[in-house]
């Protein structure tokens, strides 16, 4: 699986190119800072862990190590505070900015590594949502040449899907040389994105995941999980997803998305009103043990929006939903499009209500070619490595782009143009290409 | 030796070897549904084309209550229904029988076009289950009944035996696994590709690479793995066909040019009694490598490109070391510490990254080698190839280096 432009020859070439000897992480006691620390080890003899303190660092280390199981990671590893930053910089052939989301609180920190770096170092950071070129704006030519965005997402030593977000006057050949040097060595999956909201992974992932939280309000989340579940494409359920996000880094997204977006599916970025509330009473998911769902021993129980009570998931009336257990039935088998058909066909309202979702994400996906990536290819490959999810081509594949169109309109959601001209031309046969990512893991039999 | 009418390789699947089917509550059925669709779409083979099918499987039967798998593969497709189909079993070598039994159907003339299909879903049950069912892939009765870990024991006296011949150190077994991980790490399909792994820690003697049986330690162990591999052999009628059609000229069709199959006793001290004094620690091993070699007209590891070896322990690849050639018997340690096994070296084994790298379903290991050997020698081996790769080689052991296989395909 690759982005085409670089063949495996030049890939080689490329990594050889250049040395990545000395990496120096900053915040490298948060989440992304420490996995993002372990990961560079795999491939860099020296990364040094920056934090506001030295204890601070040494926690990340420790984290680092806890994380992949290694005490190796100890011996490529040193630690420091940010008093050591001019001097550590000095000798750093890549600078990876893991600190808080805060604007501010990186720009301060990109002042004082502006005047610490060698012109000829790599600067990366490892932002969520902010803008790469807003980050760098004013800024030195070298900074701005040698400054990207490399969104990871946690934990990375698990999942391999990556964004690479080059600024306006990021020198080309470096992102060529970052690309390389992230796929070769340390095993990523690199997505190119636009400088866009929250890239194209988080763009499209938490739409979805925002829609099964607005849902929720109406039928519970119970079965929003249930009907938005593992057979439509998706290891994880939705709200089980927000849950381990994290509530407060849901809304940070979504609001971002939300803010500065105006799409044509603007309302499902917007927040329920009801998290909203609740995140004020300190509910933020598994982080908080408590969340859209929580555990009592071993009792699973779960949110009732309107009141912010909670009740054992097994005492939740459901509808019928048979057509699941027969759909889930066909996966098991390895009989997804007999699978995905059914569902198509399934009749009530609850069926009708999850084909929507589905439908969403679809059209969302493709009408988001053009903003945050080249093609869909990019959307394709972060939500089946970032995300886990069956990308929205392979469910036009497994579907077929007749009744994916059918889908679509029946959901009253704007089809995208290309799959109308799919189904016109009968081309092309396929909008999936990555012969050793096997789709039909997505389609898990739950 | 007679050898008939020359056996092709088409190509074929291999189902991503990171994935675990029972939690994505998949039925064995999938798995072989999923290799096989594969290996239809990636070589362009219309179903109906198939005329018979091959099923290398060891232990269907224990991890997933299943057995008579041949008629599994009539559930892929209805243009399957009716092909002569079986199941193949010799313990880890399962898929490398299934393939011999295809290639002599081909060189007998009987069929044109073979699916053989390697296949093993071993995540079904916990580590210790998992052990005692590999166990039966040795005496069970004298060699695993009652032992915790027999394989990574039995193969730990390999080592061991190593050591008394010739001395053996661990760092270079370490040196192995850390090749294998980091091969592993260009393969799309291995299973090992994200895990954490170095020579130093492959030499930890802490609670963070755990003593598993003997020497063995958990870094010199291959995987547990559920996969699937799916190639397909043809006649030279067939291949002739299959060329023309994409556009190919039948030189660029790679073939089965050798094979080797030997099997020694079942017991490990049984096989060592008989090699005492001899010049190889595992003699039928090295008939297998050398037949398989002679059947194709090589004359030593020096014709050779690339290896795909059984390396289901660091031991079992220190041993195929010198088996192969590349250095005098006893001497392995040296090919390790010149860099000779590197996917750029001038002995290169296992750029898929191997059993320990790229996952042991134990069934599909056969054909998962027989499917990297061709993908290298085409040229698609993608970010692990071999450059210039003309023959590669297998070699495939059931057991304690009891049933071994051997096959060199070339272009």
């Amino acid at each position: 699986m690759s982005s085409d432009s670089l063949s495996p020859a030049r890939l080689r070439e490329l990594v050889k190119s250049r040395a990545i000897e000395r990496v120096v992480v900053l915040g490298a006691n948060g989440t992304m800072g420490y996995g993002s620390a372990a990961l560079f080890t795999t491939a860099v003899p020296h990364v040094t862990f920056l934090a506001r303190s030295k204890a601070k660092a040494d926690e990340g280390l420790q984290s680092a190590i806890d994380q992949v199981r290694s005490p190796t990671v100890a011996s490529r590893s040193a630690t420091g505070s940010y008093d050591d930053l001019e001097a550590v910089l000095a000798n750093a052939d890549l600078i990876f900015e893991a600190l808080t989301e805060d604007f501010a609180i990186k720009k301060e920190m990109f002042d004082r590594v502006e005047k610490a770096r060698r012109p000829d170092s790599i600067v990366a950071t490892v932002t969520s949502g902010l803008s790469i070129n807003a980050l760098c704006e004013g800024r030195s030519d070298s900074f701005r040449q040698n400054f990207l965005g490399l969104h990871v997402f946690n934990p990375p030593n698990e999942i391999v899907g990556t964004e690479l977000i080059p600024g306006n006057d990021t020198d080309p050949d470096l992102v060529d040389f970052v690309e390389a040097f992230a796929r070769v060595r340390l095993g990523r999956e690199i997505i190119r994105t636009h400088d866009t909201p929250a890239f194209a992974g988080n763009r499209v992932g938490f739409k979805l995941l925002n829609e099964a939280a607005q849902l929720a309000e109406q039928v519970g989340p119970v079965l929003v999980d249930r009907l938005v579940g593992p057979y439509t494409g998706r290891a994880m359920t939705p709200l089980a997803t927000i849950d381990l996000v994290g509530w407060d880094i849901h809304r940070a997204i979504v609001d971002n998305v939300y803010e500065l977006t105006n799409d044509e599916a603007h309302e499902t970025n917007k927040l329920p009103g009801y998290m909203a509330r609740l995140m004020d009473q300190g509910t933020l998911g598994n982080k908080s043990g408590a969340g859209f769902f929580k555990k009592d021993g071993k009792t699973r129980l779960a949110l009732d929006p309107a009141s912010g009570d909670y009740k054992p998931e097994a005492d939740v009336v459901l509808p019928n939903l048979d057509y699941i257990d027969d759909v889930a039935r066909l996966h098991a088998q390895g009989r997804y499009a007999e699978g995905m058909s059914l569902f198509l066909g399934a009749d009530g309202d609850e069926a009708a209500m999850a084909r929507k979702v589905i439908a969403g994400y679809i059209s969302y996906a493709f009408h988001r070619v053009g903003e945050v990536t080249d093609t869909i290819d990019g959307i394709d490959r972060i939500m089946a490595t970032g995300f886990n999810w069956a990308p929205p081509s392979v469910l036009v594949d497994v579907m077929g782009a007749k009744a994916s169109v059918e889908l679509i309109e029946r959901s009253g959601l704007p089809v995208p143009k290309v799959l109308e001209a799919a189904v016109a031309s009968g081309e092309p046969k396929a909008f999936f290409h990555h012969p050793t990512l096997n789709t039909g893991k997505f389609f898990v039999a739950g | 030796m007679a050898q008939g009418s020359k056996v092709y390789v088409l190509g074929g699947y291999q189902t991503d070897f990171a994935r675990n089917w029972t939690k994505e509550s998949k039925h064995f059925s999938a798995l072989m549904r999923e290799s096989v669709v594969g290996a239809l779409e990636a070589t362009g083979i219309a179903p109906e084309e198939v005329e018979s099918a091959h099923v290398g499987n060891f232990a269907a039967e224990l991890y997933c209550m299943q057995g008579h798998l041949g008629a599994f593969f009539t559930e892929v497709h209805p243009a399957f229904s009716g092909l002569p189909t079986g199941r193949h079993e010799a313990a880890c070598a399962s898929g490398s029988i299934a393939l011999l039994a295809a290639s002599a159907e081909i060189e007998a003339g009987r069929y044109d076009l073979q699916a053989v299909v390697g296949i093993e879903q071993m995540k079904t049950v916990d580590s210790g289950t998992g052990g005692s069912y590999l166990g039966t892939a040795a005496w069970y009765e004298d060699e695993a009944e009652g032992v915790e870990a027999p394989f990574p024991k039995l193969f730990g006296r390999l080592g061991d035996e190593y050591d008394k011949r010739y001395g053996l150190k661990d760092e270079h077994l370490a040196e192995i696994s850390r090749l294998n991980y980091d091969n592993a790490k260009l393969n799309p399909n291995a299973q090992t590709r994200t895990w954490y792994m170095n020579k130093e820690h492959a030499l930890c003697r802490t609670d963070d690479n755990p003593a598993i049986g003997g020497r063995i330690r958990i870094a010199d162990c291959s995987q547990v793995t559920d996969g699937a591999v799916t190639v397909f052999l043809a006649s030279r009628d067939y291949a002739e066909k299959y060329a023309k059609g994409m556009g190919k000229k039948l030189s660029d069709i790679p073939r089965i040019k050798g094979w080797g199959h030997n099997t020694a006793r079942l017991r490990f001290d049984d096989k060592i009694a008989e090699s005492q004094g001899a010049e190889y620690t595992l003699p039928h091993v090295r008939s297998t490598i050398t037949s398989a070699m002679k059947r194709a007209g090589i004359a030593d590891v020096n014709g050779i490109d690339g290896i795909e070896t059984h390396d289901c322990f660091t031991t079992s690849e220190y041993m195929a070391i010198d088996h192969f050639g590349i250095t005098k018997p006893g001497e392995s340690w040296k090919a390790v510490e010149e860099g000779w096994l590197e996917i750029d070296g001038k002995h290169p084994i296992n750029p898929s990254g191997g059993l320990i790298g790229a996952g042991h379903p134990v069934g599909a290991t056969g054909t998962r080698q027989l499917l990297d050997s061709y993908l290298q020698v085409t040229g698609t081996a993608g970010n692990y190839q071999v450059e210039g790769a003309k023959n590669f080689q297998t070699l495939n052991i059931g057991g304690s280096g009891t049933t071994s296989v051997s096959f060199i395909v070339g272009v």
